[in-house]
């Protein structure tokens, strides 16, 4: 199991609808890119960090670990603003105000994926996909999906044993062993989800399956009183960026 | 000093480690678009999802063991995306998949696979966004993969060795992702003097230093992965349409 799922397994607010956290979570990605970014994204990733570490009890380590590779691809998706092509000088140099934007690029980007973690510390995949069905996804395309998540920790955990098994025969030493050893990890993975898949199927067989994959859902209802709370939090973010951006900008 | 000689079954104690090696460089970061690209992004992938989407439920519908096959390739699609790919420059990355994912399954399961994977990268990994799937989708899961395809189907046509249309069509699809990707980051952030085409040559600048490489390393790492296929799953490949299927060869039958 990947760490973001684990804990959103054992998470606090784990037994919550969906539906609840979505509009908690992605609310606030909404928000954050939708309002300014100065103040707008900042209030809105200083409230998703409080409710990460706070109400929702997500570990900050966890959290540090989770966030610290998207953000390092934002810092490189953002520094291109810094460099200018061509202008009055020519050639390439530092662009006005590319700082202003890079950092509001930041700020925007890194409270973005703070909502989206919330959710995602919070509500497991296994609770979220069968219940796709009912928001009019196609249950063949959920059935997939769902095959996809459980299939995928098994395929993950064969990698990695081939690749300790290559490992201990040499099979990383020089760079044609290791291209070698690559193109057979792949060819692998390939040959062993089709050969899990078939497994699957005659298990399934012979338990009478038609197609359909019934899995047990967790049953929650939608929280009123959670829902509307989250909600009047979006309108006071909102509100207070509008009071805040004439001041502060 | 090879760079992959430090690699050893410790180094990959965990999943997550493993993982944790996934380059986020193909995907655009969440909140990275403003919200009328994102939205323009997601009206523009959603008629090849769908008709993805389509296909997929016609083939479920008619094959129900196909769920198992479609999830497994899923499965696999998401893998790939993690295995560590030595660059021919010295630096380590990791393969798109689209160029293969593109032959064995196809480009409109493709869509739905990758849409799939972008998903799960997005809420499993935080990797990509769930506000730039769209972008996300149209680059990786739609773009690469018909590029890489459409090269494969072409070459193929002209009796070009498979070997040489595998490399091709993984090379094309790598290619094609990051040039899609370039033009997304371009119109979403033009350069303030000279504009989108500015704002395109600083972008696809970066990427092609270390993606040209990049797309050549995919490529070999296809072939290889091809050609040992080729010898082990010969059946699946046929199935999959990807090898002619050997009516001629004569098997012994218990009559």
């Amino acid at each position: 199991m990947l760490p973001i799922d684990a804990a959103a397994h054992g998470s606090r607010w784990r037994h919550r609808h969906p539906v609840d956290k979505a509009v908690l979570g992605l609310g606030l990605t909404l928000l954050a890119i939708s309002l300014p970014a100065w103040p707008g994204a900042a209030l809105v990733l200083l409230a998703a960090l409080t409710v990460l570490l706070g109400p929702a009890g997500v570990p900050g380590r966890k959290l540090w670990r989770a966030a610290r590779v998207p953000l390092g691809f934002c810092v490189t998706g953002a520094l291109p603003l810094l460099v200018r092509v061509g202008g009055p000088g020519g050639g390439v140099g530092l662009a006005d105000g590319g700082a202003v934007r890079a950092g509001e690029l930041l700020l925007r980007s890194s409270a973005a994926s703070l909502g989206v973690l919330l959710f995602a510390f919070t509500t497991p995949l296994s609770d979220l996909l069968p219940r796709l069905v009912r928001a009019g996804v196609p249950a063949p395309v959920v059935d997939v999906a769902l095959v996809t998540y459980r299939m995928s920790f098994l395929l993950l955990d064969s990698v990695r044993r081939v690749r300790a098994s290559q490992a201990a025969r040499l099979g990383l030493t020089t760079r044609a062993a290791a291209w070698r050893s690559l193109g057979g990890l792949g060819a692998t993975a390939f040959v062993r989800a089709f050969d899990r898949a078939a497994r699957l199927q005659a298990g399934l067989a012979g338990r009478g399956y038609d197609g359909t994959l019934r899995v047990l859902v967790p049953e929650a209802r939608v929280s009123v009183r959670f829902t509307a709370a989250s909600l009047a939090l979006l309108c006071a973010l909102a509100a207070l960026t509008h009071v805040l951006e004439g001041p502060l900008t | 000093m090879v760079p992959v000689s430090q690699e050893t079954g410790q180094g990959a104690s965990s999943i997550h480690e493993v993982l944790e090696r996934v380059c986020p460089v193909m995907h655009i970061a969440e909140g990275f678009l403003p919200p009328a690209h994102a939205i323009a992004w997601g009206v523009a992938s959603a008629p090849f999802v769908v008709h993805g989407v389509r296909s997929l439920t016609r083939e479920v519908r008619e094959h129900p063991e196909s769920t198992l096959l479609l999830g497994a390739s899923g499965a696999f699609t998401f893998v790939l995306s993690a295995l560590k790919l030595p660059s021919v420059t010295g630096s380590c990355s990791h393969p798109t998949g689209t160029g293969l994912g593109a032959i064995l399954f196809r480009p409109p399961v493709m869509a739905v696979l990758g849409t799939i994977t972008l998903l799960f990268q997005a809420l499993l990994l935080a990797h990509g966004g769930l506000t730039t799937l769209g972008a996300n989708v149209f680059s990786m899961a739609i773009a690469g993969p018909w590029a890489g395809y459409a090269v494969h189907k072409l070459l193929r046509r002209w009796d070009v060795p498979l070997m040489v249309t595998v490399f091709s069509a993984a090379f094309v699809a790598d290619l094609c992702t990051y040039c899609v990707t370039s033009v997304q980051l371009a119109l979403a952030f033009p350069d303030p003097h000279s504009g989108f085409w500015g704002a395109l040559g600083t972008f696809g600048s970066i990427f092609a230093v270390t993606q040209i490489p990049l797309a050549v390393s995919e490529g070999l790492l296809t072939v290889l992965v091809m050609r040992l296929l080729a010898q082990s799953s010969r059946g699946e490949l046929a199935r999959l349409g990807v090898l002619p299927d050997r009516p001629g060869k004569r098997e012994a039958v218990a009559r």
